[in-house]
Order: structure tokens, then C-alpha cells, then sequence
């Protein structure tokens, strides 16, 4: 059963030039699915339209069956989807569990646990903790607000290998044991990899890679 | 996390833009009081001034409308002459505060053994310049100033047979309250010795080394051998002199200097008297000046209170707009995780409000200590400029107002954006 459904997206910052020509694409819970291409092809803008941070020029974008832009998409934005992106994304004025606690519908301190932040590291000034652990606390920050969705913007672009494979397994468990949607937008082949479903945009069309 | 907590760790974290925005409002709230309250300080003293200034009117024969007639002293006008009805009539409209009306004469005095009071500067010629006065309070002399009794009391409508001399003269005569003295308008006329009774001293308020300031250029009489008797001793003592014992003009003086025009009209629309036969003239050049002196400063103050506020709101949405500019990420970030524009607007509006909650007070308790001190820039008497509580409340309600757009306009230009733009640039 589909928990995020998108028909006949369209989208174009001119009405000449489309980035997005009709895609189409249906996500599950419990999965992890990677989008690959180029620079500029599109991929941030589909991450987008999914969350309700943009709308398409053409098509729609369904949640459970509900249209997103009817729901609000401040709405879905708050209920429906977290946000994880590559240059973390942090509140500098808070600490990890105050940046966890903003979207404050589970505890932060458990979930901070989860992805690896010590009691200790959880209470500094999120500038003063590593890229990794600044990642692990926009991923908190993203299970803490409990959505169904995840959405993830090149999460391990700015990580070393090591901890870009640490994001990537916490991503995993986060489709596999939390039963979320994760959709991860990236370069990667190594992230691609470990995707349950990879697509490659290309040209503006969405093409099913694995 | 609620707004208000966002609020409060973002002022407490970021504590250097928290101190920008609060040392900016405690200065800006702290001229405005101290701006107000020393306007305020200013618009009393105008009140006072309007009482105090003895703006008047003058009633007069209209000698234009009248005929003329000759006699043995030459041609006089046969206008009617201001009548004790008229006066009375007058008097009774509201805002007047007195009134006088002086027949003068130069007549002599002579003392209870029959010696002449001997004048000060006469030069050997011992009259006196006097005034026959109902009320000599209303004097000009007296309510400009130039003269002040220092000693007895002013003649009034109940003082039918009163004295002022100046104080040197009595000094000279060995006269003391209360003498008895004789007036006779022309001895060498065989005019009328009239009884009368010194009631007070008056001294001339200016510079005595400074001659220009001790006589009258216009009678040429030396101040000091001025006087004043009442207005009915004046008349029996000119009973034999036709004009010499009738009321040419009237002085008439208002409580309130800036009502003067209003109560001319209505001292125009008084039926019983023929206006064809008398001019009214208003004598409020004293008040005008003053007052407009003292609205030169108003003015002034009032200006720089409005270009204090107008600086000090474009400073603030200046700052804020810097500050919402570098806040930009962060307002993608609370977008993107659902936290809605207005949401947001208002965690930035409580942040301001905050600052403000403890720059305010402490504004108003400092601005109490220094206004006096302002207010010295200003000519202004330290004790008379009081920073009120009901400033501070006037300040607190449209200072928070200010604040609100002030947060609102600086927002803007951040806020139109949509979150995906937002977080593009970011990226």
C-alpha cells in the first residue's frame, strides 16, 4: 500500500524550460529509496514538491490519498514529512536537544540515544559538534517529529566515509525497523546502494534503476 | 517547544543582538520620556503664562463717529463718554478678570500741617503725575511690572479716598501709611481741596543707575513722582474741568490671555451699548510675544521628539531587517519543519517585546533622574519637568505598537519568500 503517491508531476522555473516532465512515482512505508543524476536535473525540486515545501506546475502529489495542497502544505510539512539535508540545518542558538525538541512530538533525549549522541554532546551548542554529529541530529530531529516520511537531501555530502556509512545505516534502520518511507537524494552510488529502490532522473523523467 | 521559550533562549544566547536592540530602546524610550515630560513642563508654564500675563482689552470713545463742538479751551469731540454702567455691564462677562480707568491729572498734595509734599525731581515744581484709578492692580505700570508696591495695599472700588506715592518720596516727606492728606488739582485755581489717605508705597522696578529705565519718555515725568489716588477723589478734585472728570477709556483684563478674542466678541455682542460710539482694541502684544517664544521652544521639542522616534524606528527596522537577513536559514529550517509563517512572526515580535519588557522600565526610572538635567538645555527649571507614570504607560502602549511593525517591516522582505526558495539560497 502506497503511503505517498505522485501523478504527473510537472514543474519548470520558466514556462519553456521543465525540469520535472511528468513523473510519476508511488513510496511505500518500510522502504529506503534512493534518486540519483546529475547536478541541476531536478532532484532537490521532486525532494520539495514531496515535502510541501514547493508545488508542481502540473500534476499532484498525494499523502494517504490526500491531496497535500488541500491538506496544506504547511500542514503536511508539520504531520506528514521531516527534513533532512546535507548542510544539517541546525538552529546555532539551540542545542541538539532544544533543534530535537522543535518539532517535539517524541522525546529527544531517547531519540538523540538512538542515533548516537551522548548525554553530554546533546547539550553543547550544535556548532561546537562534528558535521557527523550534527547530521545525527538533524536525523533526531527528523524521527522526533514522528512522520511517516523522511526526506533526505545528499544527507552524507559533506561527511567522510566513514560516518556518511554510519548515516547510511541509520537511515536503513529507519525504513526497515521504524516502518518509514526514507527517500534520499544523492550523488552516492555507495548510499544508492543500499537503497531498496533506486531512480535515476534524467532529462526530466524519472527512470527505475534497481 | 513553545514560541515563547524559542524566544527566550534566542535572547539569551544570542545576548549581543539582544544588548544592540535593548541599549537602542532604553536610549530612544529615554529621550522620549524626558522629551515629553519637558513639553509638558513647557505647555504648563504657557497655561500659567495665559493667567498671568494680564493680556487686556481697551474700550474707547470713537472720535471719528462723534461730532465736535468749540469752546473757550478750543474744539472738543461731543462723543458720549464711557458711562459706571458700561464698566459694570462689561465687567460681568465671563473671563474678565478687573478692570481700570485712569483720568490723570498733576495735581499737589500737602500734608496734615499744611506743607506741600515735596516731589523728588520736580525741580522745585511739587506736583505729582497722578493717576485717579478704580483699581490700581490693573494699572499697566503695576501688571507690567515696572512698578511694585511694596508697602499697604492697591486702591480698589472700596478705597474711595486712597494714596500711592513711591516709597522715595514718602521717605522724603517723612509720609507713613495712613496720613492724611490734602489734594488740590490747581491752588492757583482755587480748585477744590480734597481729603484723602496715603494707603500705599510703591517703588520702580528698574535700573536706577540706568536713567532711560526711571522716567517716561513720553510724559517726560521722572517715575518716582508718579501717583495714584481713587478714581472718585480724582473727580472731585477736576469737578470744575468738563472733560477732566469723565471716562475716556477703559482697561479691561482677562483671566485667560488666549481667550481675549472670544471674550471681545462677546463683549461686541452687548446690546445696551452703542458700538458705532466706542472702539475696542485688544492689548495682548505681551502674551504674543511671550507665547510665542515659548511655542518657538514647543515646537522645537516636539520636533526633535518626532525625529528622535522616526530615527530611532528606522535604526530599529534597519537593525532587525540585518538581523532578519542572517536569520534567513533559520527561518527555512522552522519552515521546513512545519512551523508557520505567522508562527514565526511572532516568536521574532515576542523576542522584541522581551528586550523591551526590562529596557522600558528602566528607561522611564532613568529618564525620571536625567530629564531635569535635559530640560536645563532647554532653559528649563529642573523641579517643573516630572516623567510621569501616565507618560510611561502612553510610551509603553505606542512603543509597543512601533515595536510590532517595526518587526513586521523588517520581516518582510524574508517572508515573502517561499521555504524551498529559502533553503536554495541556503544550500
Amino acid at each position: 500500500m502506497s503511503i505517498m503517491e505522485l501523478k504527473n508531476i510537472w514543474y519548470g522555473y520558466d514556462s519553456r524550460k521543465k525540469v520535472l516532465k511528468g513523473i510519476n512515482l508511488m513510496l511505500e512505508a518500510g522502504k529506503m529509496y534512493a534518486i540519483l543524476g546529475p547536478s541541476g536535473c531536478g532532484k532537490t525540486t521532486l525532494l520539495s514538491l514531496m515535502g510541501g515545501l514547493d508545488s508542481p506546475s502540473q500534476g499532484q502529489v498525494f499523502y494517504e490519498g490526500q491531496d497535500i495542497e488541500k491538506e496544506g502544505l504547511s500542514n503536511h510539512r508539520k504531520k506528514n514529512v521531516a527534513f533532512i539535508f546535507q548542510s544539517y540545518n541546525l538552529i546555532d542558538y539551540l542545542t541538539p536537544k532544544e533543534n530535537v525538541a522543535l518539532t517535539c512530538k517524541l522525546p529527544p533525549g531517547p531519540v538523540l540515544e538512538k542515533v548516537g549522541l551522548t548525554e553530554e554532546e546533546s547539550k553543547r551548542n550544535v556548532l561546537k559538534l562534528s558535521g557527523g554529529q550534527q547530521q545525527r541530529v538533524a536525523i533526531a530531529r527528523a524521527l522526533a517529529a514522528d512522520a511517516r516520511i523522511i526526506l533526505a537531501d545528499e544527507p552524507t555530502g559533506n561527511l567522510d566515509e566513514e560516518t556518511a556509512e554510519e548515516i547510511t545505516r541509520i537511515l536503513k534502520e529507519c525504513a526497515h525497523q521504524m516502518n518509514k518511507c526514507v527517500v534520499v537524494v544523492t550523488h552516492s552510488n555507495e548510499l544508492a546502494k543500499e537503497a531498496d529502490e533506486v531512480f535515476r532522473l534524467k532529462k526530466g523523467v524519472l527512470i527505475h534503476g534497481k | 517547544m513553545s514560541i515563547c521559550v524559542r524566544a527566550l533562549l534566542h535572547n539569551k544566547r544570542k545576548w549581543k543582538k539582544t544588548l544592540i536592540i535593548f541599549c537602542l530602546l532604553f536610549f530612544v524610550v529615554t529621550l522620549v520620556l524626558s522629551g515629553i515630560s519637558i513639553a509638558n513642563a513647557e505647555e504648563k508654564k504657557s497655561e500659567e503664562l495665559r493667567g498671568t500675563t494680564g493680556s487686556s482689552f481697551v474700550v474707547e470713545r470713537n472720535l471719528s463717529t462723534g461730532g465736535w463742538a468749540s469752546g473757550s479751551s478750543g474744539s472738543y469731540s461731543t462723543q458720549e463718554f464711557i458711562t459706571e454702567e458700561m464698566l459694570q455691564t462689561i465687567s460681568a462677562v465671563d473671563g474678565i478678570a478687573g478692570y481700570d480707568v485712569s483720568i490723570v491729572s498733576m495735581p499737589y498734595y500737602f500734608n496734615e500741617a499744611g506743607e506741600p509734599l515735596v516731589n523728588v525731581n520736580g525741580n522745585g515744581v511739587n506736583n505729582y503725575y497722578t493717576y485717579g484709578s478704580i483699581n490700581t492692580e490693573y494699572n499697566q505700570l503695576f501688571l507690567s511690572g515696572r512698578f511694585e508696591l511694596v508697602e499697604g495695599s492697591h486702591i480698589t472700588e472700596n478705597i474711595k479716598n486712597g494714596l500711592i506715592i513711591s516709597k522715595e518720596n514718602a521717605e522724603q516727606n517723612g509720609i507713613k501709611i495712613g496720613d492724611k492728606i490734602t489734594g488740590i488739582n490747581d491752588p492757583y485755581n482755587d480748585d477744590p481741596e480734597v481729603d484723602m489717605e496715603i494707603v500705599g508705597f510703591f517703588e520702580i522696578v528698574a535700573d536706577k543707575e540706568d536713567e532711560a529705565t526711571m522716567y517716561d519718555a513720553s510724559t517726560l515725568w521722572d517715575y518716582t513722582d508718579y501717583a495714584f489716588c481713587s478714581f472718585n477723589t480724582m473727580k472731585e478734585m477736576a469737578v470744575k474741568y468738563d472733560d477732566g472728570n469723565k471716562i475716556q477709556e477703559a482697561h479691561f483684563y482677562v483671566t485667560d490671555a488666549a481667550q481675549l478674542e472670544d471674550i471681545i466678541k462677546e463683549v461686541q455682542n452687548i446690546s445696551s451699548i452703542n458700538w458705532d460710539n466706542f472702539i475696542i482694541e485688544a492689548n495682548d502684544e505681551v502674551y504674543q510675544n511671550i507665547s510665542s517664544s515659548l511655542s518657538d521652544t514647543s515646537t522645537l521639542i516636539i520636533t526633535l521628539i518626532t525625529v528622535i522616534i522616526i530615527a530611532s524606528m528606522v535604526l530599529i527596522i534597519l537593525i532587525l531587517s540585518m538581523s532578519m537577513r542572517s536569520r534567513k536559514r533559520e527561518i527555512g529550517i522552522l519552515l521546513a519543519v512545519g512551523i508557520t509563517k505567522p508562527s514565526i512572526l511572532l516568536q521574532y515580535v515576542i523576542e522584541t517585546l522581551m528586550t523591551a519588557v526590562v529596557a522600558f522600565p528602566l528607561a522611564y526610572l532613568f529618564s525620571r533622574r536625567i530629564a531635569g538635567e535635559f530640560g536645563g538645555l532647554f532653559g528649563k527649571a529642573a523641579e517643573n519637568i516630572i516623567v510621569t507614570s501616565q507618560y510611561f504607560a502612553l510610551v509603553i502602549v505606542a512603543g509597543t505598537v512601533l515595536l510590532i511593525v517595526a518587526v513586521l517591516i523588517s520581516c518582510i522582505p524574508v517572508m515573502r519568500y517561499e521555504p524551498k526558495e529559502i533553503l536554495a539560497q541556503i544550500e
